[in-house]
C-alpha cells in the first residue's frame, strides 16, 4: 500500500512528538497562570480577594469602581485620567522619537563618519543601561526645571525608551535599501533631502509603522521613570495601577487586578494587530541576504 | 536627436590625472584610483575593463559625482564638473542593479527623472517618456511595476531611465551582468546600435572582455587603479602593452612562458626556437595566444619548440590542445583545427609567426617594443 506523500514540514505522529506537545501545553498553562489568576481576582469581591477558592460569584463591580470616581476616592488618582496621560505621553514620545530618529537612522544607515559607531552605541546603551542608574539625577534635574509630574517631562524621559528602538530598527531598514535608488534621483537633479523624502522614506514605511508601534508598547509599559518623575497630577497608568495596592492602609488586590488588566489592553491590542510586522521588524536586517 | 557641432564638442569627456584615495580612521589610506588620464571623443563608446577592485567602478562614480574626487579633473566639453553635484553634471547612469523604483510603474519611473527640475510641463514629460519608451521598445511595459519585468526588460527600462533626460554623457555600470548568455548577446548588439544612433559619449564599465571587445570603440584596461592600456580592441588584443593586459584580454588565456632572446629569435623554455620581430636579447617572457599558434608534426621543417600533446579538447569548430614543452615545466594551450586528430602522447612542434609572438620584460612585464 502506497503511503501518502507528506508536505514538507509536516510530522509523522510519534510518542516523542506527542510528549513534547504535552510539555508545551503544560509550560503554556504555567506561564499564563498569573494572567488567569489576575482575571479571576478581578472578578472577585472585596471579601473574597484573599481567598484561594476558585468558587465565587463573579462580578464586574471592580471594573466600574476603577473607572469611576469611587476609584479616585480610594487612590486619590483619576484612573481614566491616567489612561489618557499614558496615551498622550506614549504617543508623544513616539512622535518625538520618529521626528529625531528617522533622520538619525537614515544617516546611520547611509554614512560612516568619525564616531558614528560610538553614537549608535550610546543610543543603544540607553536601552540596556538600568533605568535606576540615571533616575536620581533625573529626579533632581526635573525638579529644578519644573518638569516633574508634567506630561512633557514624561514624554522627554521616555525618549530613553523609544529612541533607541526606532533608530536601531530603522537603520537596518535603510541599510537594506539599495543606495542606487537615491543616487539615480541625485543624478536626475534631486537634492539629497528630496531624494530622502521621495525615494527612501516611502520605502521604509512598513519599518516606521513596526518600530513606532513597538516603541509605543515599550513606552506604555514603562514603570520606573513615571513612578519617580510623576506625582498625583500626571501619573501614567502603570503608576496609577499600583495605587490600588494602597500605601500602608487597605490593599485592594481585586481592584488592582482589574486596573492592571484594563491598562494591559491597549498594548495587547496593538501587539496583536501588528504581530506579523513585529517579528519582521525585529528580525529585519538580522540576516544578510 | 540632431547632433549639431556645438553639441558635438559638448559631448567630449576628459579625465586628467584623476585620483581617489580613501582614508578611514585607524586604517591605512587606500588609493583606489591613481592617476587616470582619458580623452574620450564625442559620441565614442569606451569600455573600462579590469578585474574587480581595479578602480573602474570608482572612476565611473567619480565621473558621475557619486564619489568625491581626491585630485584631478573631470571635464565635459569645456565644463569642469569635478566639483559639481551629480544633478548638475548632466550625466545619465545605468546602474548595475538597474535602480528602478519598485512602487512606481515604468512610466512613473521614467517621468520621475524629468520631474526633478520642475520646469518641464506635464505634457512635455509625457511626450518625452513615450518617445524614449518607443525607441527602446518598452511601450508595452509602461504600466507595469519593475517587479513584473524580466531582467532583460529591466535592463531596457534602466537604459530608458538613463536616456530620458537626453544627457550628453552616458555611463553604464556592468550593464549586462544580470542577463543570461543569450540575452546578453542580443542586448549587447542593441546597445551598440542605440549608442551609434543617439551619439552619446558612453563609458561602459565591465569585467567581461567579450563585452568590452564587442561594444567599445576604444577600451581602457585597468589594474591597480591605473590604466594599463588604452586603445582600440584590435590594438589591445594584437599589441598588449604589458603582461597584465596580454593575460587579462583574450579567451582562452594567452600562454606566458619564459624564454631567451637573441638574434631575432627566442628560445622557448629551452624546447626550441621561434622567430620574433622585436630586437631583444637576454631573458624575456613570451606571450603566445592559442589562436596564433599551430601544432605541426615533429618532423616538419622550420623552427618551433618541441612538445608532447597531453590532452585535446574538441570544441567542434576548433580544438584546444594542451601540450607540455620539452625540457619539463612549461605547458601551452594551442588552438587546432576542428577535427584535428591529435591524441595524448603525440609528439609535435609549436609554431607561430614572428609578429604574433609578444615579448615582455621578465621583471616589469612591459612590452619590449
Amino acid at each position: 500500500m502506497a503511503t501518502r506523500e507528506r508536505r514538507p514540514g509536516s510530522r509523522r505522529f510519534s510518542p516523542a512528538a506527542a510528549g513534547a506537545d504535552l510539555l508545551l501545553v503544560l509550560w503554556f498553562a504555567f506561564s499564563l497562570f498569573p494572567i488567569l489568576w489576575m482575571i479571576l481576582l478581578s472578578l472577585k469581591t472585596q471579601a473574597e480577594q484573599t481567598s484561594t477558592y476558585f468558587r465565587f460569584t463573579p462580578t464586574l463591580e471592580n471594573y466600574t469602581t476603577v473607572l469611576s470616581s469611587e476609584g479616585e476616592r480610594i487612590t486619590s488618582v483619576d484612573f481614566t485620567g491616567a489612561l489618557f496621560t499614558s496615551l498622550v505621553t506614549s504617543l508623544g514620545a513616539v512622535a518625538l522619537s520618529l521626528a529625531i530618529g528617522v533622520p538619525a537612522a537614515y544617516a546611520a544607515g547611509r554614512w560612516a563618519y568619525r564616531g558614528s559607531g560610538d553614537v549608535m552605541f550610546t543610543i543603544l546603551s540607553f536601552r540596556f543601561a538600568p533605568e535606576l542608574m540615571v533616575i536620581v539625577p533625573l529626579f533632581i534635574i526635573y525638579n529644578q526645571l519644573g518638569l516633574f509630574d508634567t506630561a512633557f517631562g514624561t514624554i522627554w524621559v521616555l525618549q530613553l525608551v523609544t529612541l533607541p528602538l526606532i533608530v536601531w530598527i530603522l537603520r537596518s531598514y535603510f541599510q537594506d535599501l539599495p543606495e542606487e535608488l537615491e543616487q539615480a534621483a541625485l543624478l536626475d537633479g534631486y537634492t539629497r533631502t528630496r531624494a530622502f523624502l521621495t525615494v527612501a522614506l516611502p520605502l521604509v514605511r512598513p519599518g516606521i509603522a513596526a518600530s513606532a508601534l513597538l516603541a509605543f508598547i515599550f513606552a506604555w509599559n514603562n514603570y520606573v521613570f513615571p513612578l519617580i518623575l510623576t506625582g498625583s497630577e500626571n501619573p501614567t497608568v502603570t503608576v496609577a495601577v499600583t495605587r490600588f495596592l494602597g500605601g500602608g492602609g487597605q490593599a485592594y488586590y481585586n481592584l488592582t487586578a482589574a486596573a492592571a488588566l484594563l491598562a494591559a489592553l491597549p498594548p495587547l491590542l496593538v501587539a496583536l494587530s501588528i504581530q506579523r510586522y513585529l517579528v519582521h521588524g525585529l528580525s529585519f536586517g538580522a540576516v544578510k541576504s | 536627436m540632431s547632433a549639431t557641432m556645438e553639441q558635438g564638442t559638448a559631448r567630449r569627456l576628459r579625465l586628467a590625472d584623476l585620483h581617489k584615495t580613501y582614508r578611514s580612521r585607524g586604517r591605512e589610506a587606500f588609493a583606489a584610483v591613481r592617476g587616470i588620464d582619458l580623452d574620450i571623443e564625442p559620441g565614442e563608446m569606451v569600455a573600462l575593463l579590469g578585474p574587480s577592485g581595479c578602480g573602474k567602478t570608482t572612476t565611473l562614480r567619480m565621473i558621475a559625482g557619486l564619489e568625491s574626487v581626491t585630485s584631478g579633473s573631470v571635464r565635459i566639453g569645456e565644463r569642469e564638473v569635478g566639483d559639481l553635484p551629480p544633478g548638475k553634471r548632466d550625466i545619465g547612469v545605468g546602474f548595475e542593479s538597474y535602480a528602478l523604483y519598485p512602487p512606481l510603474s515604468v512610466r512613473e519611473n521614467l517621468a520621475y527623472g524629468l520631474r526633478a527640475r520642475r520646469s518641464m510641463p506635464d505634457a512635455r514629460i509625457r511626450e518625452r517618456v513615450e518617445a524614449v519608451a518607443e525607441r527602446l521598445e518598452v511601450t508595452d511595459l509602461l504600466d507595469l511595476r519593475p517587479a513584473a519585468l524580466s531582467s532583460g526588460q529591466k535592463q531596457r527600462v534602466a537604459l530608458a531611465r538613463a536616456l530620458v533626460r537626453n544627457p550628453p554623457v552616458l555611463l553604464l555600470d556592468e550593464p549586462l551582468s544580470h542577463l543570461d548568455a543569450g540575452q546578453r548577446q542580443r542586448v549587447r548588439r542593441e546597445l551598440k546600435v542605440l549608442q551609434r544612433e543617439f551619439g552619446y559619449t558612453t563609458i561602459v564599465v565591465t569585467h567581461d572582455q567579450l563585452e568590452a571587445l564587442s561594444l567599445a570603440d576604444r577600451m581602457a584596461v585597468m589594474d591597480g587603479g591605473t590604466i594599463q592600456q588604452f586603445g582600440t580592441p584590435d590594438e589591445v588584443f594584437d599589441r598588449p602593452a604589458n603582461r597584465f593586459v596580454a593575460d587579462f584580454v583574450g579567451e582562452p588565456a594567452i600562454n606566458l612562458v619564459p624564454g631567451e632572446a637573441a638574434d631575432g629569435a627566442v628560445d622557448v623554455a629551452g624546447a626550441g626556437r621561434l622567430p620574433v620581430t622585436v630586437a631583444a636579447s637576454g631573458p624575456v617572457e613570451l606571450g603566445l595566444r592559442p589562436q596564433d599558434c599551430r601544432l605541426s608534426a615533429e618532423d616538419t621543417a622550420g623552427e618551433g619548440p618541441a612538445a608532447t600533446v597531453e590532452v585535446l579538447e574538441d570544441l567542434m569548430e576548433f580544438g584546444l590542445a594542451t601540450v607540455a614543452l620539452d625540457g619539463g615545466g612549461a605547458r601551452m594551450v594551442v588552438q587546432t583545427e576542428g577535427g584535428a586528430s591529435w591524441s595524448a602522447g603525440d609528439r609535435c612542434r609549436v609554431q607561430a609567426p614572428g609578429e604574433r609572438v609578444h615579448v615582455f620584460a621578465p621583471d616589469t612585464g612591459e612590452r619590449l617594443a
